[in-house]
């Protein structure tokens, strides 16, 4: 049995460039879910499913209410909803307050998948302008977790990753060609 | 496609207009994006796109404004002028303007691409 049940990305400004270069690289028979939550206004949501799927097979789907997580499959959280995951590992959406002036807020999901997941679960952060996402990934590695962070070399916007690499015991900080392979390795 | 082909995208969405060129570089376009509708018409000219697309909502003037002002300016008239929108009007806000088609918001890739292909191959 795998010991990753899913690996949840955080991403602000500067990380869809890098997801474009990771997807690719993939191995495709992957066996844990990958689910990313990205800061993004509304408005562009079926253009950014269809661009994601673009570059990689592994099947892409933006997540809707009480969809059931399966291992395989590549989620992106719609814009303007925190994303939450219940015990049965279904996703579940909430409008509620934004969380560091984001919806859907890194933190608000990482924390949700921890107490799920516990050490069946990667973190991983990309680039970003605001610090959300560092509370997140407290959480994961307080249950157990991995916390993997994008270098902050090379992020196109550093600030978040730079706080989450001084504020949590990451398990790696990569650069954006060592990403898919330490996925790989899962 | 032959000749790299020029796409002007006028859009107050960066998030829409990030996509957008991404996707449309992948389909071997040479894009130019603008958030604001202030003299389109000049902005248009020194770019010289084989096509354009055209937000309802812009800040100053509107999308039905910056096309009426582009199809009034005759170096620049001839460029098809895509009109997009979440309105469910936009059909009318398109005739209204003068625009040559329409794309309903939220659109797809392919959506996007069939219009590069309609309008500037």
């Amino acid at each position: 049995m795998s010991n990753c049940e899913a690996i949840w990305i955080g991403g602000s400004a500067g990380s869809l460039d890098v997801l474009l270069k990771v997807l690719p690289r993939l191995r495709e028979d992957i066996d844990f879910a990958i689910v990313i939550v990205l800061h993004r206004k509304p408005g562009a949501d079926i253009l950014l499913t269809d661009l994601l799927s673009s570059r990689t097979n592994i099947p892409v789907k933006e997540i809707e209410e009480k969809d059931p997580v399966k291992p395989g499959v590549i989620y992106l959280a719609p814009s303007d909803y925190h994303l939450l995951v219940e015990r049965d590992s279904t996703f579940s959406l909430d409008h509620s307050e934004k969380v560091n002036y984001s919806r859907p807020s890194i933190d608000v999901a990482f924390e949700s998948a921890a107490e799920v997941y516990k050490e069946k679960l990667v973190g991983l952060l990309l680039s970003g302008a605001n610090a959300d996402g560092v509370n997140g990934l407290l959480k994961i590695k307080k249950m157990g977790g991995r916390v993997i962070i994008q270098h902050p070399d090379s992020a196109k916007v550093s600030y978040m990753p730079a706080q989450a690499g001084l504020y949590v015991d990451y398990d790696a900080l990569l650069q954006i060609e060592e990403i898919a392979d330490w996925i790989n390795k899962l | 496609m032959s000749a790299e082909k020029k796409v002007f995208i006028f859009d107050d969405n960066e998030e829409l207009l990030e996509l957008c060129t991404l996707i449309l570089e992948d389909f071997g376009c040479e894009i130019k994006t603008s958030m604001i509708s202030d003299n389109p018409d000049v902005q248009v000219m020194e770019f010289g796109p084989d096509i354009i697309f055209m937000d309802n909502w812009l800040p100053n003037i509107s999308g039905v404004e910056a096309t009426k002002i582009i199809k009034a300016n005759k170096e620049v008239s001839h460029i098809p002028v895509i009109y997009i929108s979440a309105n469910n009007n936009v059909e009318d806000l398109a005739r209204e303007a003068g625009a040559d088609d329409y794309l309903a918001k939220p659109f797809d890739i392919s959506a996007l691409e069939e219009m590069v292909k309609k309008y500037a191959l």
